[in-house]
């Protein structure tokens, strides 16, 4: 099959790639790139683990192929770090407030809740419950990711004393 | 905490009890959690299965030709027809029959592996299946399981049956005579899944030269998957290797030995130094993965007038599906279903035939809560019907006939020995969280206004965790799940490297693993690393399932950690001159006792033991490590309750949680976070049965419901808040601590059922629970 040249930003790092029409980002980023955070849940696009961000907007990479993304700027979950090795706020309330187990859907979790953040950061557990409900958890039953996502909401928006467990 | 069965040497301080930071967390939150998919190896093929279009059909002929033209490796259902997984069992009735690795003679699901195809990369896999050509000769398939087959699924099983049991205690027509109130119903459960978010993975390699196999595989079993492959391909046990890196999610799906596991080693095998891939998607893993919970209660239980039970009738029909899963057998559902209908009630007259049937649908296996989201969903019912005849309230009437603390050890009807009790205690702090009297007062209040109905649900349950060998898991199978095996390094500079046989899917094992050892031993959490699920490395471990790796893994981490602080004391004593009995080591220093400062590091201790044996006292021999085995004998049941209130739209059917509370008796929590996050999972997943997830066949046997767009798992939209609360009664094992895995799911079933008849009177017979469905009854 013949291989189509693309060229996209992966966490600020340019990639030139040369694939098929028919490979998806996810394969893309995960087996060319060697990006293996982001997972693939169900490959038709509704568990959302794959979730990445396109220019800003959250996109399952299942559903999206890799030609689809040539001149676009990609932030995955290894993005989220920075480049100290510290972790996003995000990530470090996942870990204080139990928003993961298995870990396998908490890549595409962070993306969506990242963009959610950027978006609404404001977002109360009602917000957060509607807009993160196309990210699909087996293990958590969603009350840490809920909890994390306000958690670290207010550590973005600088409200991280009025903090308070969650009930 | 009560002092009933308080460990002697339980620690008191340290890092359990408290919620640590997760060893598992900084990798997986950072993208670098390592699952078998993102395994990678040099010279890596890839394989695709093609799977049977039909419920039932025989095979009458397979035709790779053109694959093999086109370059690509296939292998049918003849390569392999020598070997087969057959689960076994020693149960009178059961009937043993063959899974094939690939099926060759017929088809007996739609999902069934047929073919293989090796390919460099998964896209030119689904290239080569495209040109593998099977010919099929459709036969009739059953697909209910209380239906008549009219063929078969295994000519050993004319009618489909593959076990019964009746369990029989007491006099249920005498007690039956007696009752003033008999109630009957029918009932019948939704068939889902556990549906972990990551599918099966395996990744197979085989060193020809060393006779060696290395097996990457998703599994909760890493043990049970080496000796059943070692077995099947003729290879010594020590030269199989079975690693479970990552797993992403588990929930009984992946306790389980597949054909496709199987196909893949023998493919490996037939591929020297080539390692095979294979990552299952989501269509297959819905087609083809273990489902669960297709069952039918035929129940007719008899009461006295004051709300006293007396008497269980009961004939419960599973559907197992096409086979009989390894290791588990047809046996899993039924059986559990029998032993545990009563529950946490008291009752001496119990009549139960269980039975679990064959169709033409993918294999039924373990999933969470095996068999009880459905048996406790047919008792529960029992008493919400039997208050409502009786004119008991429905709180009252469990309270007349639950296990008390007084009762125990309290033998169930079959024979299962419950050594909790404590259920009326997790209900009453159940209905104070829930606020019962605030929201019965409501309730009064909108009746006869158009405001929507409040009704409040209950369910009461047990837990059967950590069970030993006097009660082991699984049905009279060939070997005994009691024991798990740990080993214990401590490492020259000091620190402990921990290589358990427990596995992980989630359940922070890593992290469990290290605060017991860490607080046996006296050193630091941040001191101790955990190794799992390689079974080079681990001398022994059965794996994830039963709520048993808290109770039997943490128990031989306990023990094996006392052994290892023995040797540094020795040793210790040996270099400071004093009595063993005088030290205590405590955050990795050792102190004799009356001496305010330490006397000499943990660390100086270990250099000592491998790096100067000059100073060695005598009579001790270098290194500080221990292997130790732990079976608890028994297991150790945990008390349940779980209490909603819900309102309902009268016009759409569609029920609203209002508060969702569950208590539970989960012992010592040794890290309270953990175990919070297992409840509020597994009630999660029981609310998704309760009310979206459904598999549907069609009467050819289709499964209709093959994506996540039409099997529904709930989000976050769906599941509400929880409050979650524990009664904390410790448990007669070395940590005090009973199995909290699996409790979560056995109540939603019950507590919605019995608060949609509170709301509104109706009946639910029928599962999941659906607007559609409630909408129904109201008409």
């Amino acid at each position: 099959m013949i291989e189509t040249d693309v060229t996209f930003s992966v966490n600020g790092e340019r990639v030139r790639l040369a694939v098929e029409p028919r490979r998806t980002l996810a394969d893309a980023l995960r087996e060319d790139c060697g990006l293996t955070g982001t997972h693939l849940g169900c490959e038709h696009g509704v568990c959302g683990a794959c979730t990445v961000i396109v220019d800003g907007e959250p996109a399952r990479a299942c559903l999206m192929f890799a030609v689809q993304a040539d001149g676009s700027s990609v932030t995955t979950v290894e993005g989220l770090q920075g480049t100290d090795g510290e972790l996003h706020p995000l990530q470090e309330a996942f870990v204080a407030h139990h928003g993961l187990q298995c870990g396998f859907c908490t890549p595409g979790m962070l993306m969506s809740a990242l963009h959610l953040l950027d978006t609404t950061p404001d977002a109360d557990r009602e917000t957060i419950r509607e807009e993160m409900s196309g990210n699909i958890c087996r293990c958590t039953g969603y009350q840490g990711i809920v909890d994390a996502i306000e958690a670290a909401g207010r550590e973005l928006t600088g409200h991280a004393e009025e903090a308070e467990p969650a009930e | 905490m009560s002092d009933d069965g308080s460990p002697a040497d339980a620690p008191t301080t340290g890092s359990l009890g408290r919620s640590v930071r997760r060893k598992e967390d900084q990798r997986l939150v950072t993208g670098h959690g390592h699952y078998v998919t993102d395994v990678e190896l040099p010279r890596m093929r890839h394989v695709a299965f093609l799977r049977s279009p039909y419920g039932h059909a025989r095979i009458t002929g397979v035709d790779a030709a053109a694959a093999r033209e086109a370059g690509y490796r296939v292998f049918t259902g003849e390569d392999f027809a020598h070997v087969a997984l057959r689960a076994q069992s020693a149960l009178p009735s059961y009937v043993e029959t063959d899974q094939p690795v690939l099926a060759y003679e017929k088809a007996c699901f739609a999902g069934e592996p047929v073919a293989a195809v090796v390919a460099a990369d998964r896209y030119r896999a689904e290239d080569g299946l495209e040109l593998v050509e099977v010919d099929y000769e459709a036969l009739p398939a059953t697909v209910c399981a209380w239906d008549e087959p009219t063929e078969p699924v295994h000519p050993e099983a004319p009618d489909n049956v593959l076990l019964q049991r009746t369990f029989d205690a007491g006099s249920v027509s005498d007690a039956f005579a007696a009752a003033d109130l008999v109630v009957e119903r029918e009932l019948v459960t939704n068939r889902h899944a556990g549906n972990p978010m990551e599918c099966r993975a395996g990744v197979a390699l085989w060193d020809a030269a060393a006779g060696k196999l290395t097996f990457w595989n998703g599994t909760q079993v890493p043990h049970i998957v080496r000796n059943m492959v070692a077995e099947l391909m003729g290879l010594p046990e020590g030269n199989v290797r079975v690693i479970a890196p990552d797993v992403g999610g588990g929930f009984g799906v992946k306790a389980v030995l597949y054909p496709e596991d199987v196909a893949l080693c023998l493919m490996a095998r037939e591929m020297p130094g080539i390692p095979l891939k294979w990552v299952e998607d989501r269509a297959e893993h819905l087609l083809a993965a273990t489902h669960a919970r297709d069952h039918r209660y035929l129940m007719k239980a008899g009461f006295s007038a004051e709300g006293r039970l007396l008497a269980v009738e009961a004939d419960v029909t599973c559907n197992v599906g096409a086979y009989s899963v390894y290791p588990w057998t047809a046996g899993i559902e039924p059986l559990m279903a029998g032993g545990l209908l009563s529950g946490p009630y008291k009752l001496e007259n119990y009549r139960c035939t269980v039975r679990g049937v064959a169709t033409n649908t993918a294999p039924s296996g373990p999933y969470r809560g095996v068999a009880r989201p459905a048996s406790v969903f047919a008792m529960e019912a029992m008493f919400d019907h039997a208050a409502t005849r009786l004119g008991i309230d429905p709180i009252e009437i469990r309270r007349r006939n639950v296990i008390t603390p007084e009762d125990i050890p309290y033998k169930m009807p079959s024979r299962l020995v419950d050594d909790s009790g404590h259920y009326a205690e997790c209900l009453d702090k159940a209905l104070d969280a829930l606020g019962y009297d605030v929201l019965r007062a409501e309730q009064e209040r909108r009746r006869g206004t158009d405001e929507p109905p409040i009704g409040i649900g209950v369910a009461l349950y047990n837990e059967l965790t950590g069970l030993g060998r006097a009660a082991s898991a699984g049905p009279r199978m060939p070997f005994r799940t009691g024991h798990d095996a740990c080993t214990v390094r401590m490492n020259p500079d000091g620190r402990v490297t921990v290589i358990s046989g427990v596995t992980s899917q989630g359940q922070g094992l890593e992290t469990t693993m290290a605060q017991i050892v860490a607080d046996a031993i006296g050193v630091p959490y941040e001191d101790v690393d955990v190794r799992i699920g390689d079974t080079d490395e681990a001398l022994w471990g059965f794996g994830a399932f039963s709520s048993r790796q808290a109770v039997i893994g943490g128990g031989a981490a306990h023990n094996t950690a006392l052994a290892v602080k023995d040797k540094v004391l020795d040793l210790a004593a040996g270099l400071i001159e004093a009595a063993v009995d005088d030290l205590r080591i405590e955050n990795g220093e050792v102190y004799v006792v009356g001496e305010p400062k330490p006397q000499i590091s943990v660390a100086e201790v270990a250099r000592v033991a491998y790096l100067e044996s000059n100073r060695l006292p005598e009579g001790i021999e270098p290194g500080l490590d221990a292997t130790r085995f732990f079976d608890p004998i028994r297991g150790a049941f945990a008390a349940g309750a779980q209490v909603a209130a819900i309102e309902v739209d009268r016009v759409t059917g569609e029920l609203r949680i209002l508060k969702y509370v569950c208590v539970e008796d989960a012992g010592r929590a040794m890290h309270p976070q953990i175990v919070d996050g297992q409840i509020a999972g597994s009630i999660a997943q029981g609310l998704g049965g309760a009310m979206y997830e459904h598999l549907v066949y069609d009467e050819a046997g289709n499964l209709s419901t093959g994506t996540l767009l039409d099997y529904l798992m709930p989000t976050s939209a769906e599941i509400p808040d929880m409050v979650i609360g524990h009664v904390s009664h410790p448990a007669a094992n070395p940590l005090g601590v009973r199995g909290v895995g699996e409790g979560g799911t056995l109540g939603p079933n019950a507590v919605l059922a019995g608060a949609l008849h509170d709301a509104l009177g109706i009946d639910i017979d029928t599962l999941p629970i659906s607007p559609a469905s409630v909408w129904k009854e109201l008409q």
